[in-house]
């Protein structure tokens, strides 16, 4: 069994609305708009792990929160990659029990299994942390600098963290990057600037600008959504590929099913910033339980007009995270709500080893 | 079960209106059509010589990757071009008039009135200080001679056929969802009851959920209106759960066409078959998609023969030299490839 790199153990992340002066005096309470609300998962060394979830539904600020791009409010992110040295570690623990956010007995241990609290390390040591953990961006026509050379683009991580000791090491590492993320021979590219390639090698430019810092772990948040289909899987065998030769795990987020099926080890269903369902992917895709997961599967529209398969299409849209419904939090767009979903949250229950979801249904209510 | 098609070469009765049908009126007939841009490096040749034609009722998918002029073409059915486009050749007959022959009010009298458009990310499009309901009776006003009493009682009509509240024609589009924005511009495009509607990639910017929702509703309006339309979309799926018939466009030219049936089980250009296969099938095996290598080549000096040949797996020599023409493969099924067989 591998390892788990990263554990993220009931993460939340609450933006506070801003109150008006008239409402702060009638002190009417503080209201949250809960976008990640109790998220946990885990993912092993070399895994791929997929959330799914359609959009508002916080799936992307839990892959920046992860990475502290926005701040978590609640929840513990835990990271056990290679290549952390010690100091880090103790400091982390050190502050995690100064913050009360860990028992001093657990601090100890995740020294122990070399592994670290990530919400606890300061900003500076975060940012040498970060160069274990990167991001790749959505849409590779706005995440580029039009205006910087390839090489400038990929280049910039090593500038901001001092690294690379003259400009010809630097070279050194940012060709080896560019050819890493298939942009061979990367003399040709470096000296382009972002207009000048087409969208499938702009996001290999995203790519070779997270692969620059040799990462262990990539969050990749929609990195083919924008690309056109013919260029997309193009994009995942390369993905796949820097997972076989450099051992990178990733976070991979999609509203897409279809590729999260493809390519994904393990499948996290997202709903109003909570995982409903969770487990291998081949099982929650033939076997789905969450009625949620059932009616994202029967709307992927199938590459073949002789298939005509029943579609479960939810009424209403995306709900609204500040005001999320008590209970289940799907249960005024589910189709088989009953009176217990209005009046308690389920808890997540596994109906095979690796697989759980959170849903009555499942629990055995409502069958007699 | 996925219901399987009759076979290739026996059509059905269906199958067989569908391709050749004449009882029906042609409503939309392109000839040759070419399109091309004045640019800086030169004359850029977005369209160069498309055919098809399209009946009542009836709705065509235009699939291809970005750049290959799937929305060149549209916009010259509408005369929308931008200014340094221009029609260099073949002709565009809607409804008996030559389009190229049509200007001024004659022209505007056509567009919204028999011919609407849905653009890209059309949701975004809408005025951001003007109530939704009025930016709707606004074309009927200036189309039809209506009291607009009248007007806005089939705003009303449109909302409630295109799933919104009635009650919301005074909202102002920030109130207003994704989903529900791209439902009034599809109000908008029905507001003077058109009989061709070309959507141009109607849910590229939505969820899937909303995308279901949105094509269901396409689909159901187009039966109820007999509504033609021409879906423009780089999403074989999205196609080939919405459009009778499919138009497969590289760089320019159409280089396979027939009902979307037909195209999907007996797909005869090697681009078709990659773009097919390039589509992860969550029914199916999983295994990851095929994909095709290569960029499309530059539409200012197109190569001289065919234009996949580039990326084409079973390229031969010929295809370097030779422009392969579209043949007609099966009854009503073309392609343009040097080694597909012509029928008989």
């Amino acid at each position: 069994m591998a390892k788990d790199l990263l554990t993220v153990d009931n993460l939340q992340v609450w933006f506070p609305v801003r109150r008006g002066f008239v409402e702060s005096l009638t002190s009417r309470e503080q209201r949250y708009v809960k976008a990640v609300d109790g998220v946990s998962f885990n993912i092993k060394e070399r895994e791929i792990f997929c959330l799914v979830g359609e959009s508002g539904c916080g799936k992307t600020t839990t892959g920046k929160a992860i990475l502290r791009l926005v701040e978590p409010t609640g929840g513990v992110v835990r990271y056990s990659g290679p290549g952390l040295d010690d100091a880090m570690m103790k400091e982390a623990a050190d502050r995690a029990v100064a913050k009360k956010l860990l028992s001093k007995k657990d601090a100890e241990g995740l020294v122990k299994e070399k592994s670290l609290d990530v919400r606890s390390l300061p900003k500076d040591k975060m940012k040498l942390l970060r160069q274990k953990m990167q991001i790749i961006f959505q849409d590779p026509y706005e995440s580029l600098n039009p205006k910087q050379s390839i090489y400038d683009i990929v280049a910039e991580p090593l500038v901001v963290n001092s690294l690379g000791a003259n400009e010809a090491e630097r070279e050194q590492r940012v060709a080896k990057a560019i050819d890493d993320a298939g942009l061979r021979p990367p003399k040709h590219f470096m000296w382009r600037y972002p207009h000048e390639v087409s969208g499938g090698q702009r996001q290999r430019v995203g790519i070779a600008g997270a692969l620059v810092l040799e990462p262990n772990f990539l969050v990749a948040d929609e990195p083919v959504s924008m690309l056109d289909v013919s260029i997309r899987s193009e994009i995942l065998k390369l993905m796949l590929d820097l997972r076989d030769k450099k051992g990178l795990t990733y976070l991979f987020i999609t509203h897409d099913l279809s590729v999260a099926y493809v390519f994904s080890d393990r499948i996290g269903i997202m709903y109003l910033g909570k995982i409903v369902e969770l487990g291998p992917t081949e099982e929650v895709i033939k076997n789905p339980k969450h009625p949620y997961t059932k009616a994202l599967i029967s709307v992927v529209p199938k590459p073949d007009p002789r298939m005509k398969t029943e579609k479960i299409i939810l009424k209403g849209e995306r709900p609204d995270p500040s005001n999320i419904p008590p209970g289940c939090r799907f249960h005024p767009r589910c189709p088989f709500a009953m009176d217990k979903c209005r009046q308690a949250e389920p808890e997540p229950m596994y109906v095979s080893q690796e697989h759980w979801v959170s849903c009555w249904l499942e629990m055995g209510e409502g069958k007699s | 079960m996925p219901q399987v098609s009759p076979g290739s070469g026996v059509a059905d009765e269906r199958q067989r209106k569908l391709l050749r049908g004449n009882e029906g009126m042609t409503l939309l007939e392109v000839n040759d059509l070419k399109t091309y841009f004045k640019t800086q490096e030169g004359t850029l040749k977005a369209v160069d010589g498309i055919s098809f034609d399209l009946e009542k009722g009836q709705a065509m998918g235009l699939a291809g990757e970005s750049g290959c002029g799937k929305t060149t073409a549209a916009l010259s059915i509408m005369k929308l071009l931008p200014a340094n486009g221009y029609i260099a050749g073949g002709n565009i007959n809607f409804m008996g008039q030559e389009m190229s022959k049509v200007t001024g009010d004659r022209l505007r009298a056509i567009r919204w009135r028999d011919i609407s458009i849905i653009f890209q990310g059309a949701m975004n499009a809408l005025n951001p200080v003007k109530r939704v309901g009025d930016q709707i009776v606004e074309p009927i006003l200036l189309h039809e001679n209506v009291e607009e009493e009248v007007a806005l009682r089939r705003v009303k009509e449109l909302f409630e056929l295109v799933g919104i509240n009635p009650n919301r024609i005074r909202e102002y589009p920030h109130e207003l969802s994704g989903g529900m924005r791209q439902r009034v511009m599809i109000a908008m495009a029905l507001a003077c009851r058109p009989k061709l509607v070309i959507c141009d990639e109607p849910t590229t910017a939505l969820d899937v959920m909303i995308q279901a929702q949105i094509l269901t509703l396409l689909k159901n309006l187009q039966s109820e209106l007999e509504l033609a339309m021409i879906i423009i979309s780089h999403d074989l799926s999205v196609l080939a759960e919405t459009c009778e018939l499919l138009a497969i466009m590289y760089a320019g030219k159409i280089v396979e066409r027939s009902s979307a049936v037909e195209v999907f089980s007996n797909p005869q250009h090697p681009y078709t078959k990659g773009l097919i296969a390039a589509f992860p099938n969550i029914k199916g095996d999983r295994k990851m998609p095929a994909s095709i290598a290569g960029n499309p080549p530059d539409l200012i000096k197109p190569p001289p023969g065919c234009r996949f040949a580039e990326r084409c797996y079973m390229v031969q020599d010929v295809c370097n030299k030779e422009e392969p023409p579209l043949v007609e493969v099966l009854p009503g099924h073309f392609a343009a490839c040097h080694f597909v067989k012509a029928k008989g």
